[in-house]
């Protein structure tokens, strides 16, 4: 249950305590749930109030967070050193007697509403947020952990109480310990606080594969005043465990993963189009999202989306060439230096196995795997996984000053959502 | 790359040497044009942080030419007299490095974080580009368009750089070089020339105006002879002596309203406080960590968590070298109004300049700002940032340690001395409401 990584150059601790449930369990029409729960675990015991722990916490200098992502819900921190046993054992006490108090769960919510509405004012959230709604339709990746306005007010003590149970058992937790600690005081400290959980397997969630759905498509999240145009455009990825990942990835790295890959080259350094351009591949048990990112003027807007389809396309066509590919071999290897260069970097991928059942290989070979990856190996994944054809763009802007430009690209459906309806 | 090999001659002189620490040391040199040179050697990973620090910001700018030291720093990455552009993040990246660089009030900085094996690339890059940068006409063009992104992405779609540029024109004033923003005004951006570039590149890059520090998987005598090599032969400066920064007193409250298409309103509060260097900046960050440090803290604890009025509070306390800005951001929820923040922000202030704060509250802000400073020097790069920034800022580059021995100090006698300063003085307001609200409020 426990993983260790000790370091005694700065007498600081940093912990994970890692449930491998997330919120792709949210019942339909209760979306949010997973991550309601978690922050009602973080507020208080049977025995100690929200502000209780909140003082207790604060005055070890210490910082507990909870972050619900699709696959996992974690509770995540640092503390100095000396006062490291005392915040596990709060963390512990957290997670084996929670409080789930009906009060606090009307705080959640109520926060959790005003959170929702907040994110209005960031539209790289919003343009992210209707891209993934747009690329994965019906499928729960198509989800925010966060829920909407109405699956929020769904959610009820009962339904909170039962995930907990369920879920937050001795055989879905993981924990991870970095830093300045005594490794073997470790597994003592962590029975100590986390060995009252049920020792009960949870089953592994139903997760359908993602489908693509055809042609080009564009939604327009329409938003008064907008000066620039955030942008993500993309289709279906990887999965995790697919062979071909690692090539996949390093395609990727030569296509739009560093500063002076083909797309930052074409829309900031020959352009000057936008400050950020990158692309990402996401992996996940199915297959993720591949994205591009920009944030062009609203001036450039339509001629930067004309690029960058022009770019998938000669990408997924022709591949990458053969200097750029050893370019991006380079820089994933000798880079990997900083992955690991810190006692909480060297624990993360020994979690990420331990959450998506990964061999230790997947992370321990990662430079091995890189090498191996040629020219052919890269082009054909790149083939095999993403599509010029099947395109999902999302993108925040005026739409009574893009619609029409954008319609006259052609080959394309555009839809407009007002933002406040994201 | 730089070709003046014969010229390499420039002495070295070694200045001393200092803690950082417990289990590190700065070491001091200076080459005889005038670069200074602070070594940290650090082993606990096969990498290297390599940063010049420069003390050049936005203060050395004027009116009518705001944001200059800011598109210079974009442009430092772009082209050489020996290397052709884009080859300088190439030659990085084909080593496993990432760099990047920042510009604010006092200083511009420039790092790359490479394996230890790539450190003569580093050197040869840096030398280069602080003696022989090429900026042509279409580069500088190129490049004003992507700060003119940037702008658009940090300030003029997005509420809390708006608000926070004009908090700072508010309480400084338009025409005081710590009121124009960093980033520059969309209008100045747009009138750079390329020759304004190469005034002020001239005018402030030279090795006697920079600091290098090196930290990392290296040992001083290394790091030495590649640095002598490749900077020794270039000449020092002729900088303009800077002007001194005014001071300024505010009198009363400043009001703005601001519209914008949100959903909810949002308060900001500005005053002036003491510069970076004083003691009694630690005093006023103990004072923003007892309002909105953490959960447990008095303002974030009544207006989001008891009364449920906001969705985010926070304070933010600039380290500027002449005088700092003290502000308070609040995001109101649905249904509440600023008037109601900014009523119990002044009852939470004035708590403060009357009440005593007790030893475990203070105990408990200093454990987290421990925690923070902690933090802060987790990586190797984090630690070079900090030696730069306080060598840059203060003259001492252990000042962070310095530092966190006055938040030990502080007292509560101090925070209620400081918050009456604070009371007492004048302050900006600014209130966001929701664009539907024009002509209504």
């Amino acid at each position: 249950m426990g993983l260790v990584e000790e370091s005694r150059a700065i007498p600081i601790v940093d912990v994970s305590v890692i449930v491998r449930t997330g919120s792709l369990v949210d019942p339909e029409g209760e979306e949010g749930l997973a991550r309601m729960a978690a922050r009602l675990v973080r507020m208080g015991t049977n025995t100690r109030s929200a502000e209780e722990i909140d003082e207790t916490i604060e005055a070890l200098g210490a910082s507990l967070s909870v972050d619900v992502t699709h696959g996992t819900t974690r509770f995540f921190g640092s503390v100095i050193q000396r006062n490291f046993a005392p915040f596990l054992e709060i963390i512990g006490e957290l997670l084996t007697s929670p409080g789930l108090r009906a009060r606090d769960l009307a705080i959640i919510r109520r926060e959790a509403l005003a959170e929702l509405l907040a994110q209005r004012d960031n539209d790289r959230w919003l343009a992210s947020r209707a891209f993934r709604t747009l690329l994965f339709g019906a499928h729960p990746y198509a989800r925010s952990p966060l829920g909407s306005a109405r699956s929020i007010r769904a959610v009820r003590r009962d339904d909170v109480v039962r995930f907990v149970e369920r879920n937050f058992t001795g055989n879905n937790l993981v924990v991870g310990i970095s830093g300045d600690v005594e490794g073997a005081d470790v597994p003592r400290l962590v029975e100590r606080a986390f060995g009252t959980l049920p020792a009960r397997a949870v089953p592994e969630v139903q997760l359908a594969k993602p489908t693509r759905t055809r042609g080009r498509r564009i939604v327009v999240i329409d938003k008064p005043g907008r000066t620039q145009t955030q942008m993500f455009v993309g289709t279906l990825g990887s999965r995790l465990r697919d062979a071909d990942f690692h090539a996949l990835l390093v395609a990727n790295t030569a296509f739009g993963g560093t500063f002076t890959a083909r797309l930052v080259r074409e829309v900031r350094v020959k352009r000057g189009w936008s400050y950020s351009a990158h692309s990402r591949l996401g992996a996940d048990r199915e297959r993720e999202a591949w994205s591009l990112y920009t944030h062009p003027s609203s001036e450039n807007a339509v001629d930067c989306l004309a690029l960058q389809l022009g770019l998938v396309e000669r990408f997924v066509r022709a591949g990458v060439t053969g200097r750029e590919l050893a370019f991006a071999k380079s820089y994933l290897i000798k880079s990997h230096a900083f992955d690991v260069d810190t006692p909480q970097k060297r624990v993360e991928p020994r979690l990420d196995c331990e959450i998506h059942g990964l061999p230790a290989s997947f992370h321990e070979r990662f430079v091995e795997h890189v090498r191996a990856v040629d020219r052919e190996a890269a082009n054909e994944a790149v083939a095999r996984r993403l599509s010029d054809r099947d395109i999902a763009v999302a993108l925040v802007a005026t739409a009574s000053e893009i619609v029409e430009p954008l319609r006259a690209l052609g080959g394309l459906t555009v839809e407009v959502v007002p933002f406040a309806r994201v | 790359m730089n070709s003046s090999a014969k010229k390499r001659t420039a002495k070295i002189e070694q200045l001393g040497s200092q803690p950082f620490g417990p289990a590190l040391t700065i070491s001091r040199y200076r080459l005889a044009n005038g670069l200074s040179i602070l070594v940290v050697p650090d082993h606990s990973a096969p990498i290297i942080s390599y940063h010049t620090w420069f003390k050049v910001g936005s203060r050395n700018e004027q009116p009518g030419k705001t944001g200059q030291a800011h598109l210079l720093e974009h442009l430092m990455f772009i082209e050489t007299k020996n290397l052709g552009e884009g080859e300088f993040d190439r030659l990085l990246e084909a080593e496993g490095g990432e760099n990047n660089a920042a510009t604010w009030v006092d200083w511009t900085y420039y790092y790359e974080n490479v394996p230890a094996s790539a450190f003569q690339v580093v050197v040869d890059l840096e030398s280069d580009r602080i003696a022989n940068l090429v900026l042509s006409t279409d580069r500088v063009a190129s490049e004003k368009e992507v700060v003119e992104s940037e702008r658009r992405d940090r300030v003029e779609d997005d509420v809390d750089g708006a608000v926070s540029e004009r908090l700072y024109a508010m309480a400084f004033g338009r025409e005081h070089p710590y009121g124009w923003p960093t980033i520059g005004w969309m209008r100045d951006i747009e009138a750079f020339s390329p020759d304004d570039c190469r005034r002020f590149y001239r005018a402030h890059y030279a090795p006697d105006t920079a600091t290098i520090i090196v930290a990392g998987d290296i040992e001083p005598i290394d790091a030495l002879a590649s640095i002598q090599r490749a900077y020794g032969a270039l000449a020092p400066g002729k900088r303009p002596a800077a002007k001194p920064v005014r001071i300024p007193r505010l009198r009363g409250e400043k009001s703005r309203t601001m519209y914008w298409p949100t959903p909810t309103e949002k308060l900001a509060v500005g005053w002036i406080a003491p510069a970076f260097a004083d003691r009694d900046h630690a005093v006023v960050t103990v004072l923003d960590q007892l309002l909105v440090g953490g959960r447990s803290s008095r303002l974030y604890a009544d207006l989001v968590r008891e009364r449920e009025i906001a969705t985010e509070v926070r304070m933010s306390l600039a380290p500027f070298q002449a005088t700092s800005l003290l502000d308070v951001w609040v995001s109101m929820r649905e249904g509440h109004h600023t008037p109601e923040a900014l009523r119990l922000l002044d009852k939470h202030m004035r708590r403060l300049a009357t009440e005593l704060v007790s030893e475990a509250e203070l105990n408990k802000v200093k454990n987290r700002l421990e925690l923070g400073f902690l933090g802060s020097l987790e990586t190797v790069p984090g630690k070079a940032e900090t030696i730069g920034f306080s060598e840059t800022v203060v003259g001492d580059p252990g000042h962070a340690f310095v530092r966190l021995a006055e938040y030990r100090g502080v007292t509560a006698d101090d925070v209620r001395r400081v918050a009456r300063g604070l009371v007492a003085s004048g302050r900006v307001v600014i209130r966001v409401l929701p664009e539907s609200r024009r002509g209504k409020a």
